[in-house]
């Protein structure tokens, strides 16, 4: 009887998660766009603007163009869905997973390619040029994060020898040297590059461009509107806060609740919005100060990731 | 006795900063000649203490440190200064007239060269040995660049890069040696130590350490295939340098190597560097042979004829035992003293000519038999003629190869020997016979640029003959002296081990 | 292990990871200027490892070999390459015989073959003890990485400054592996060998100053006149 009190308990505490990630993702966006205009000297729309825009798209009907199938209408619904699963999984709030939902890490990238995969048919199916283009550009870099993140993910789970999250999480919690260890250190700067790829930020792609020799998700999305435009956008402000909060919770996994206590889970709720949210104004201001790498020269910057991920297994053969 | 240990490093540094410091056009003139000449002295009087008595003299807890060996090189170290600088001596300018910055560096550069050589062989020390066989590079690095020329700064770049990277692999092997003789208890970088056989050195280790040793110090010895460097360096440098670095820089990188090959014997047993070394050894000999035919200048002939010899000896270590070790060292004399003599005679012929090709130089007997005598007798010698000592070496380590059941290498090496002699001696001979320059058409074109790089200096092409003499009349005679100079070889061979 | 003795260990961890990073950036950066300062990160990494193994040996010998490295190769050398640069003018490696991904892939085969050759070095430094190699001992495949990646800096780099920079990579690297697997050399031998290696990056610099004087260019590859 009390195991399935305690499935329940952690089932809320899942909900709770879910729910403080999709009320976050649009400030972090914010957060973020903020920190820029402040660094770059403008006044800047305010941290809540997101939310703004979010309402003002949701009230709208959107515009299909012709020749557009049904995956207009699924497609962002399926990132939304995708985005929400893996703020599920990943262990921001609780590291305390379901027994019946795996917690795994290579789920989370499957649930993740998804999403990739759903964007990428939206730009395809209403048959412009500009969204063929965002889509072959989306794909390219998404193939070749892929190698990268496998990397990564088996250099992290090589100390713990399994690579399901939240013991990975738990791990570097108990055991500070790993943090700081080459292995440790090679992996998660890898992970970072991987986010900054897959979320589409710079120096890969430029969220704010509409230029067509530079735009990559923003060409993906130019024939999506109102509703459709809003799941979108959600979607990967979703995917955004996630992965910062994955990337905050193994540079700095103190303040995450492993039983679902009445002190633990708000003190880990607390904890997961700080380090996401100093992420993002950290985003911010390097985002300031970084330019757009020419597409032919991604390749480069995701071999050396994919080196660096290569080392940090190398490395912590070393240790073990 | 352990005076003479530190009297030829002394004198080298003291007479180096007098030629730098503002002294007398005499001193500066004079610095190179009586550096070698102390250094020899110095190497004959601790012969005279080693052989005989067996006494090895120690300073510094082995930081200098003279067996018969030792005593050896050093004498042949000074023996062939001796030849390079006195024959390769300028005419005497004007008295009054004060040297050049030039002439002072130049000065001063030969004479921590030869310190760095002596210091590379009176020392125990793997760690000081690597020292000072990377300061050779150093001084030589500003030597070889001396004309300024491209083509000087070219050879001059790619010397100073192959060699320190050569010779920072062989620091990684003596580091590596330093390791497995900590690990196994004792950290020492003495090679008496780390030869007596009692430390329990770990075999893998030692492999991979005196594998990267060997391969460094080749590199620096010019042993195939990291040789690349050698032809250019040797030929672009003044005549005077070309000798030194033949004669003794090679020498002493390949007695580097032999001391390297008694720790590998002691702990590996002979498999490892014998097969290194006739692997460099053959491989040396074809690029020669390849290569030598073709030449048509004749200093870059000479490098690659230092190339084959470095070859020899190469072999001559791979075969291994009393009778090819002390060969070996009979040829390193040989070798030093002909190639010392033939370089200061190929400066004179380039100073009266003022050109390296070979199809430049013609008549050479009957115009200049002053310099056409004793290039022929150099080269007889260096060819291995009776009675030059380098006939002798030569056939002793092909015997003792033969016995070792190294018969096939020994038949190559004969059959690339012969390749390289046919090239050596049309060479010679064109240049010695044949009608005088004017009236040969230049086949090959291009005969202005090489005017342009060597000036006609026909004061230059006299030079003291009293060296050269002495040179050709030592490597006649040494291959002959049973006593003392074959109980001075055998002793020395036998302190690796032989 | 005491508090020190286990802060050594996180020192030399994160030294030896610096040192392989640097290595890495070394052959994907193309600028020349950031190549000198990458050599003054990796000359401070390595006076770290020295401090940390110093520390973990207990040996007051070592701080000054530590100091003495800071110095050279943290500073020192890295501005003698500095002022190299500025007098020949070249800003960057334009024409590389390796374009960066395929560099960055061989670096990766690279490392892999530093591990397979490093095992009987890891061996016989730590077996002979009788027991476990110690976290030193087991880092060396670094200190053999950062060999083969200056001997693949001087092999695939056309500018004369650039095979310079691959020259001092392969010595810092032999430099670690003789830290890692010795705790050093003798003091002698480290000052002869640190001021030889200065003394050949001065010659390095000022040959190729002089070859941009001469040649007009510092291009390794337009140096063709000797040849046979």
């Amino acid at each position: 009887m009390s195991d399935v009190l305690a499935q329940v308990v952690t089932l809320l505490v899942l909900l709770l998660q879910v729910a403080v990630m999709v009320a976050l993702a649009p400030v972090v966006a914010g957060v973020t766009r903020q920190v820029r205009a402040r660094v770059e000297g403008r006044a800047g729309a305010g941290v809540l603007q997101p939310w703004r825009d979010l309402r003002k798209l949701l009230a709208k009907r959107p515009v299909h163009a012709t020749g557009t199938s049904w995956v207009t209408r699924a497609a962002p619904l399926l990132l939304v869905c995708s985005s929400l699963l893996v703020a599920a999984l990943v262990p921001l709030v609780a590291a305390d997973p379901l027994s019946l939902v795996p917690d795994d890490l290579f789920v989370v990238i499957s649930v993740l390619l998804l999403g990739t995969v759903a964007l990428a048919l939206l730009g395809l199916d209403a048959g412009s040029a500009f969204g063929g283009m965002g889509s072959s550009r989306h794909m390219m870099i998404s193939a070749l994060v892929e190698p990268t993140v496998l990397m990564a993910v088996y250099a992290l789970s090589i100390p713990v020898g399994s690579s399901t999250l939240s013991l990975i999480v738990t791990d570097r919690r108990d055991d500070p040297a790993s943090i700081a260890s080459p292995a440790g250190v090679l992996a998660v700067v890898a992970l970072v590059v991987v986010v900054l790829a897959e979320t589409g930020r710079l120096p890969v792609d430029n969220p704010a461009t509409h230029l067509e020799l530079t735009m990559v998700h923003e060409a993906m999305v130019l024939e999506t509107s109102a509703r459709d435009l809003a799941w979108v956008e959600l979607g990967s402000w979703l995917r955004l806060t996630v992965l910062l909060g994955l990337v905050g919770n193994l540079v700095v996994p103190w303040g995450i609740a492993t039983e679902p206590t009445l002190a633990s889970v708000p003190l880990g709720v607390l904890a997961v919005v700080a380090k996401i949210t100093v992420l993002a104004a950290v985003l911010g201001v390097a985002e300031v100060a970084m330019a757009k790498l020419r597409l032919f020269r991604v390749p480069e910057l995701l071999a050396g990731s994919f080196l660096l991920a290569f080392l940090a297994v190398t490395a912590s053969y070393l240790v073990a | 006795m352990t005076g003479l240990l530190v009297v030829p490093l002394a004198a080298a540094l003291i007479l180096g900063v007098a030629a730098v410091l503002p002294t007398s056009a005499g001193v500066v003139r004079w610095s190179g000649v009586a550096a070698s000449a102390i250094v020899l002295a110095c190497g004959v009087g601790l012969l005279g203490s080693a052989v005989p008595g067996g006494e090895v003299p120690d300073l510094g807890d082995g930081l200098l440190r003279a067996d018969a060996l030792s005593a050896f090189m050093l004498a042949m170290i000074g023996a062939v200064g001796v030849t390079a600088t006195w024959g390769g001596l300028a005419p005497a300018g004007d008295p009054a007239v004060a040297p050049t910055n030039a002439e002072r560096r130049y000065a001063a550069l030969v004479c921590v060269f030869l310190g760095a050589m002596s210091l590379a062989v009176l020392t125990d020390n793997l760690g000081v040995l690597w020292v000072a066989v990377e300061a050779t590079t150093i001084a030589t690095a500003f030597l070889v660049g001396h004309h300024g020329t491209r083509r000087s700064i070219e050879a001059a770049w790619k010397y100073v890069v192959l060699g320190s990277v050569g010779v920072a692999i062989a620091l990684l092997g003596v580091v590596l040696l330093y390791a497995a003789g900590r690990s196994a208890g004792e950290a020492t970088l003495s090679w008496a130590v780390l030869s007596s056989g009692e430390l329990p050195l770990d075999p893998g280790l030692v492999r991979v350490a005196v594998g990267l040793a060997v391969l460094g110090f080749a590199t620096k010895a010019g042993l195939a295939p990291m040789h690349s460097w050698l032809p250019d360096a040797h030929s672009q440098a003044p005549a005077p340098v070309s000798g030194l670095m033949s004669g003794v820089l090679l020498a002493v990188a390949f007695y580097a190597i032999l001391r390297v090959q008694v720790i590998a014997d002691v702990v590996l047993g002979p498999g490892l560097v014998r097969g290194m070394l006739l692997v460099g050894g053959l491989g040396s000999l074809a690029v020669a042979a390849a290569l030598v035919l073709r030449q048509r200048d004749y200093k870059r002939m000479l490098a690659y004829s230092s190339i084959e010899h470095m070859g020899l000896l190469a072999i001559g270590a791979a075969v291994g035992g009393p009778v090819a070790l002390a060969a070996v060292l009979l040829h390193v004399l040989g070798h030093g003293l002909a190639k010392a003599s033939l370089f200061v005679v190929a400066g004179r012929i380039l100073a009266a000519q003022g050109s390296t090709r070979v199809a430049d130089v013609r008549g050479l007997l009957a115009r200049r038999p002053d310099l056409a005598i004793p290039y022929l007798a150099g080269m007889a010698a260096l060819l291995g003629f009776p009675p030059f000592a380098l006939f002798f070496s030569e056939v002793a380590i092909v015997v003792a190869g033969w016995q070792a059941g190294l018969g096939w290498a020994m038949g190559l090496a004969l059959g690339l020997l012969l390749v390289l002699f046919a090239g050596l001696a049309r060479a010679t001979a064109a240049m010695l016979l044949g009608a005088p320059a004017a009236d040969t058409a230049a086949a090959d074109g291009e005969p202005a640029h090489a005017a342009a790089d060597h000036p006609v200096d026909l004061a230059a092409s006299r030079g003291p003959g009293v060296p050269i003499v002495l040179a050709l009349a030592v490597t006649a005679v040494a291959g002959l002296l049973a006593v003392p100079i074959g109980t001075v070889l055998v002793r020395a061979a036998a302190a690796v081990g032989a | 292990m005491t508090l020190l003795q286990s802060a050594a260990t996180q020192l030399l961890a994160l030294s030896t990871g610096t040192l392989l990073v640097t290595a890495v950036l070394l052959v994907w950066r193309r600028s020349l200027g950031a190549a000198w300062r990458l050599l003054a990160v990796q000359g401070v990494a390595l006076a770290a490892l020295v401090l940390a193994i110093a520390v973990a040996e207990e040996d007051v010998e070592l701080l000054g070999v530590a100091a003495i490295i800071l110095v050279l190769k943290g500073v020192v050398l890295p501005l003698v390459l500095a002022r190299g640069i500025a007098g020949t003018g070249v800003a960057r490696e334009d024409a590389p015989l390796l374009n960066p991904t395929a560099g960055l892939v061989t670096v990766a085969g690279l490392t892999t073959v530093a591990y397979l050759v490093s095992r009987p070095i890891t061996e016989g430094v730590g077996g002979a003890g009788g027991g476990q190699a110690g976290p030193a001992a087991l880092s060396v495949p670094v200190g053999i990485s950062m060999v083969l990646i200056g001997f693949l800096l001087l092999v695939t780099r056309r500018r004369a400054l650039s095979q310079v920079v691959g020259f001092l990579v392969l010595d810092n690297g032999i430099a670690t592996v003789g830290f890692l697997t010795a705790a050093g050399v003798p003091f002698v031998v480290e000052l002869g060998v640190s001021f030889d290696v200065l003394l050949i990056a001065l010659i390095l610099a000022m040959l190729s100053g002089r070859m941009h004087a001469a040649v007009g260019a510092t291009s390794v590859d337009e140096m063709t006149e000797l040849r046979d």
